[in-house]
């Protein structure tokens, strides 16, 4: 096999008696931009952490470009990190913030400036070197956390949700950007977040955790069309998807006490799942799940419907020109087998 | 009167009448030491004298003159300072980073032996000296100086430490630094503030320690408090010269609280409000 950039296997962390991670196996190959998508608690920042050696796993190896760096000091990994607070040294201007990971490892004076000059010009703060990290404005902070990071030219680039304290404007251009720079130095980045469309925007892959477990790796699309696991499929996509417990049974599905047929299933026989359906994708129609509307949402370019079926909230989302249905009248809701994802109610897997 | 002008006058007030308690002995001892013993000793207290340089003279080079004394004293504390300080911060770097078991009950036996009145130790001490044979020496006084300077200086250093972002220094040992470069280069110089605090606080607390100096001291280790004491005798306390000593024993101790009040009332604040939430 050739060598991965970044290999785990097996990785367990436990803090007392609570486990972070339950067996972590993870490959991401040279070059790649790899996130690992998350609610918060789920592990993917242990995960980060071990990967720069801050923290030891319990059990497990983690390898980089086929070397076994298990049991090396974050310093001798060729790493870098940005951290979500940026962790810049406030006594120190821009520019020896920036010099600091050069400094560190000897580099010459006249090399130090030509390539803090580089750094600082990449990400466009060369004309700040002089100031301090307090004198600078969030952006120009985190640009400055991200030239520390690529002024040695790390093997790795690991990123904790580095957009995280940016609003909401500058965090959609830095996104971009970062993705951009990723590119153009051509070096493996494993970015950390639960901003799932940022995980979506950036990730060449990505793998989803959920309590200290990774149930799903793969391209953005994949993860998003095919969801692994219920869970995956609840947290992924904005608004979420719409998921309704039913009973599957020759052809028919039940769902909230109405029968209907879905010859697509009948393959399943006869078991619980739960029927899952991006609000995209649900269409009024004359047949179908007899549903209320509740309550109409203009977003702009598009407007969400919030419908009950029997108990459960439905949420549709329609383009903008639709027709759009009256509040607390009755409509049917028509399950397209194509856009139907079926999960097994038990286990939670995708059927 | 507006509330904010009526407020500030009392607060303005206040401030005069505090600033009164606490001047009022500083300049009493500087006029007294300023008049002959005569003028001293005048009943009512004699408002205009004729003011002299003598007892100055006197202290410097008269036949008492403080000044081996005030070497002994920079002797004592400065190696008390220095040692404590070369103790006490690679501890109190470790007890704010390291997750341990009597972490939250060390902080108050550290302040429990700053509760013990010190007139119960100085008996064990000065046998326990006897016994090696160190009293009236250097070593012995710093060495039971220590005892309290050094507990005392862990205790306020780690609030410092505790207080910077522990990415910091991860930031540092990713950049290659090493645990000893990243305390070096990253860890204290953002813990200046505290450093500076701490040393004042050591420095005056043995610079000013009476006690233990008279009984563990003698003729070879004779700290400048000590040496003040000897203007008190049975037949006659000379009074002025007794004042122009104070004075010049207070001098460095305000100079170096004039070099780093900007530090000291950054670190008393912060300590203020770290004492409520230390954990």
């Amino acid at each position: 096999m050739s060598a991965a950039a970044v290999s785990l296997a097996g990785i367990v962390k436990r803090h007392g008696a609570v486990t972070a991670l339950a067996g972590i196996d993870l490959e991401v190959a040279p070059g790649e931009f790899f996130s690992l998508l998350g609610p918060s608690g789920s592990g993917k920042t242990t995960t980060l952490r071990i990967l720069a050696g801050l923290e030891h796993a319990d059990e497990g190896t983690v390898r980089m470009n086929g070397k076994d760096v298990t049991a090396l000091e974050p310093g001798a990994r060729d790493v870098a990190m940005v951290f979500q607070s940026y962790a810049l040294y406030p006594h120190m201007t821009v520019r020896e913030n920036i010099a600091f990971p050069l400094r560190m490892t000897g580099v010459s004076r006249r090399e130090t400036e030509k390539a803090v000059q580089e750094a600082a010009a990449r990400v466009r703060i060369d004309h700040l070197l002089e100031r301090r990290p307090g004198q600078l404005s969030g952006g120009q902070q985190q640009r400055c956390a991200l030239a520390r990071a690529i002024v040695r030219q790390p093997a790795l680039f690991l990123l904790d949700e580095p957009l995280s304290n940016l609003d909401a404007k500058l965090r959609v251009e830095t996104r971009v950007e970062l993705k951009r720079l990723q590119r153009a130095l051509n070096v493996t980045a494993v970015y950390v977040t639960h901003d799932q469309e940022e995980a979506l925007s950036l990730s060449d892959r990505l793998a989803v955790f959920m309590d200290g477990r990774i149930v799903q790796v793969g391209t953005p699309e994949a993860v998003f069309s095919r969801p692994a696991t219920v869970d995956v499929a609840g947290f992924l996509g904005n608004p979420p998807m719409n998921l309704l417990p039913a009973r599957l049974e020759a052809g028919r599905a039940s769902v909230e006490g109405t029968s209907i047929s879905v010859p697509s299933l009948a393959g399943l026989g006869r078991r619980e799942v739960t029927l899952g359906i991006r609000p995209s994708a649900v269409k009024l129609a004359a047949e179908g799940l007899p549903a209320t509307v509740t309550m109409c949402e203009a977003l702009g370019e598009d407007f969400y419907v919030d419908l009950s079926v029997g108990e459960r909230l439905v949420r549709a989302k329609m383009v903008n020109g639709a027709e759009r249905p009256a509040e607390r009248s009755q409509v049917r809701i028509r399950l397209e087998p194509d856009a139907l994802h079926v999960f097994d109610r038990h286990t939670g897997l995708r059927l | 009167m507006k509330p904010s002008v009526l407020r500030s006058t009392v607060l303005l007030g206040l401030s005069l009448v505090m600033l009164l308690v606490w001047v009022f002995p500083v300049a009493w001892g500087l006029v007294t030491s300023l008049k002959t013993e005569r003028d001293v000793l005048a009943y009512p207290p004699a408002v205009i004298f004729e003011p002299t340089l003598a007892n100055y003279h006197d202290v410097f080079f008269g036949g008492a003159s403080i000044v081996p004394n005030l070497v002994s004293s920079l002797i004592v504390s400065g190696l008390t300072t220095a040692l404590t300080m070369l103790f006490a911060i690679p501890a109190a770097y470790a007890l704010a980073r390291l997750q341990l078991p009597f972490k939250r009950g060390a902080g108050f036996w550290v302040l429990a032996t700053q509760m013990l009145p010190p007139v119960g130790l100085v008996i064990p001490y000065f046998l326990l000296l006897r016994r090696i044979g160190w009293t009236d020496t250097y070593q012995g006084l710093v060495l039971v100086y220590l005892t309290f300077a050094l507990p005392f200086a862990i205790w306020l250093l780690v609030s410092y430490f505790e207080e910077i972002p522990r990415e910091m220094e991860e930031a540092a040992l990713l950049d290659r630094a090493g645990r000893l470069r990243a305390l070096w280069h990253v860890v204290l110089p953002q813990a200046k503030g505290g450093i500076a605090v701490t040393v004042i606080f050591v420095f005056l607390n043995s610079w000013n320690e009476f006690l233990f100096a008279v009984v563990l001291g003698g003729n070879t280790v004779r700290t400048v408090t000590v040496a003040m004491f000897n203007f008190i005798s049975l037949e006659q306390t000379q009074w002025a010269r007794l004042a122009a000593a104070a004075m010049v024993g207070m001098a460095p101790v305000i100079a170096l609280g004039l070099i780093a009040q900007k530090h000291i009332v950054k670190g008393l604040t912060l300590g203020a409000v770290k004492g409520g939430g230390r954990r």
